[in-house]
């Protein structure tokens, strides 16, 4: 209980100061606000009253106060390039990225327990060798590549799927299968290892010596303590899947968080990039808090050193 | 010699020399035994042949072929493979492939270089005076590193892209701190193991001071398990650095990086989709041999790190 608890201490502490690093090094950026904002055309005056305006002209810790007083206050702002309000955009992208994510995180277990229990069970057996090796060349293939393998063999050559776009189910499947890619290949290899170490313990062999049947030994005892690990750090998985949304997205044209993110950095619109920003680290931080409260609520051990 | 050294008898240099030569049996013997390791391990030299090949392409490519890697010909565009005085064809404004994806493989390899020096050397500082000093220097250590650790490193990079402008320096700078936090994490905690060591206290003991124990006694001693991560860790930069070219915040055009290549190419696909393949290709091997020689090295080195590294590694 005190681990959670200071973990949770530590976690918003890490917020406060992610917070910080990404304003400074957003708002400190060499570009100038206004030329992603007002034509070239217009005069210093009207790009010095767009400086008030904003409040671009105060000292930047005040700025940084003001900023998280509005964000917290429900007001974000609005986008320099096309003046939606933020809070709109976060809620349209949000739903988007949220079924690309939560359907590759989905996949990420469900492809990848039932692989790596496959392989641990016929070990050294050609299936084993041939998952481990297609595990091992899928962590390799860097996934904007796979993304546009994929698209050349189902869109283009079989047109099956469709290359980009949004939302339908069939859109889905693509970038959700590239995204859950690396995350399986990983998942495989841990179940496989973890599984194997649990199968090689000594309460298993009691087990056996005692005579109950091998399928009983595996469902009941050997997949319950070899999946702790895997769902508990299922967290970490949550920034990894952060972390490539914003390739995958901008590849497939999935108007998730991740793509919007990547266009306002290049186009310098920084009031979104920020906030974004701020999100998607935010989402970050609280995976890392579940996956460490979820190690250790499964690991006993933890549970009493701080 | 001087006059001042006491003269030594006959017995006493030869049994001297029976100990040099005895050590130098011992030694050249350790350097056979380790080769033999090396060569008898599979991943590790399927890894090196591959490796060889293509860092030898990247390195010696441009000499026999010339740098010339933005030069157009508006009329040669699109072309496949194997046609005549383009091994591997050309791109959308007829620029030769096989000499962009040489100075593209340059590039590649120049990030992680440069990204693993940064991390091994920042890192191995880091990690030793957290571990070995303790205390407030730890804590901070620890915290810092814990912070940067849980990071996606495709957010990072565009955070900074964000803050330093679109190019190589931030994917380098990116990489570069999550590698850093992840070679902390692992010499740190050797190190804390190995302090409370006898030879450590010995120094100690002697007199001998916290950077001299640290330089000579601990370094050595931490030096594998670092290598071994460090090369895991190329590539991953290598992977971040194509993706990040590919959406367009690493390597700015006309220079080539594989991944900007591979973006490049996309619009192709139907009409020559070798303008992507091919460097996507690169990528592959490039990084199969990085993790395949990295396996190897694990294998040989350090059998029980095995476990540990694989859950490790995160966007």
């Amino acid at each position: 209980m005190k681990r959670t608890a200071s973990r949770l201490v530590y976690t918003i502490i890490v917020l406060f100061v992610s917070s910080v690093a990404v304003f400074y090094a957003i708002r400190l950026s060499g570009g100038d606000a206004t030329a992603a904002a007002l034509p070239g055309s217009a005069t210093e005056e009207y790009r010095e009253a767009f400086r008030v305006r904003l409040g671009l002209n105060e000292p930047i810790y005040q700025q940084y106060f003001t900023y998280m007083g509005r964000i917290l206050s429900g007001d974000p702002g609005n986008s320099l390039t096309n003046n939606k309000s933020l809070t709109s955009m976060l809620s349209e992208h949000g739903r988007n990225s949220l079924i690309l994510g939560g359907t590759a995180f989905g996949l990420v277990f469900v492809v990848g327990i039932p692989l790596g229990i496959i392989a641990s069970l016929r070990r050294n057996s050609w299936a084993d060798q041939g998952i481990m090796s297609m595990s091992t060349v899928a962590m390799a293939v860097p996934n904007f590549w796979l993304a546009l393998l994929a698209v050349w063999l189902f869109a283009s050559r079989l047109g099956w799927l469709p290359s980009a776009g949004c939302c339908g189910p069939k859109h889905l499947i693509l970038p959700a299968a590239v995204l859950a890619f690396e995350g399986i290949a990983l998942t495989v290899r841990m179940t496989r290892s973890s599984m194997i170490e649990s199968q090689n313990s000594d309460y298993v062999r009691t087990l056996r010596a005692g005579g109950l049947s091998e399928w009983r030994i595996i469902c009941k005892h050997v997949l319950r303590n070899a999946l702790i690990p895997i769902i508990s750090l299922a967290g970490l998985r949550i920034g990894q899947i952060v972390g490539y949304a914003l390739i995958v997205e901008t590849i497939f044209g999935w108007p998730g968080l991740g793509q919007v993110l990547v266009n306002a950095v290049l186009r310098r619109d920084y009031p979104v990039a920020q906030f974004f920003s701020l999100v998607l680290v935010a989402l970050v931080v609280m995976g890392n808090w579940v996956a460490d409260t979820g190690y250790t609520i499964a690991n006993p051990r933890l549970r009493k050193s701080t | 010699m001087t006059g001042l050294e006491k003269p030594r008898s006959s017995h006493a240099k030869a049994w001297e020399e029976r100990v040099a030569a005895y050590e130098e049996e011992a030694r050249s013997n350790l350097w056979r035994k380790r080769l033999r390791e090396f060569s008898r391990n599979k991943l590790l030299t399927t890894g090196t042949l591959l490796g060889i090949l293509i860092v030898g392409l990247g390195l010696l490519g441009p000499f026999f072929l010339g740098s010339d890697y933005a030069g157009q010909s508006l009329r040669n565009t699109h072309l496949p493979p194997l046609t005549e005085g383009y091994f591997l064809g050309t791109d959308q404004y007829g620029r030769d492939l096989l000499v962009r994806l040489c100075i593209g493989i340059r590039v590649s390899l120049i990030v992680a270089a440069a990204v693993t020096s940064i991390a091994l050397v920042v890192g191995m500082a880091l990690g030793m005076c957290g571990g070995f000093l303790g205390g407030h220097v730890d804590r901070v250590v620890r915290s810092v590193t814990d912070f940067v650790w849980g990071f996606p490193l495709v957010l990072v990079a565009v955070l900074l892209a964000g803050g330093l402008g679109q190019g190589l320096l931030p994917v380098i700078l990116a990489v570069g701190i999550v590698n850093v936090a992840a070679i902390t994490r692992v010499v740190r905690g050797e190190v804390v193991v190995l302090r409370t060591k006898e030879f450590v206290e010995a120094a100690r003991a002697c007199g001998v001071s916290n950077l001299r124990i640290m330089w000579r006694h601990l370094l050595p001693n931490v030096m594998a398990p670092a290598l071994v991560l460090a090369s895991y860790y190329v590539a991953v930069a290598i992977i971040a650095e194509a993706g990040l070219s590919f959406i367009g915040l690493g390597a700015q055009p006309p220079l080539p990086s594989l991944g900007k290549m591979v973006a490049d190419g996309r619009g192709f696909l139907r009409l020559n989709h070798w303008e992507s393949t091919v460097p996507g290709i690169g990528i592959a091997g490039l990084v199969l041999s990085v993790s395949l020689i990295g396996d190897g090295l694990r294998d040989v080195f350090d059998p029980q790190l095995r476990h540990e590294a694989k859950g490790v590694e995160n966007g």
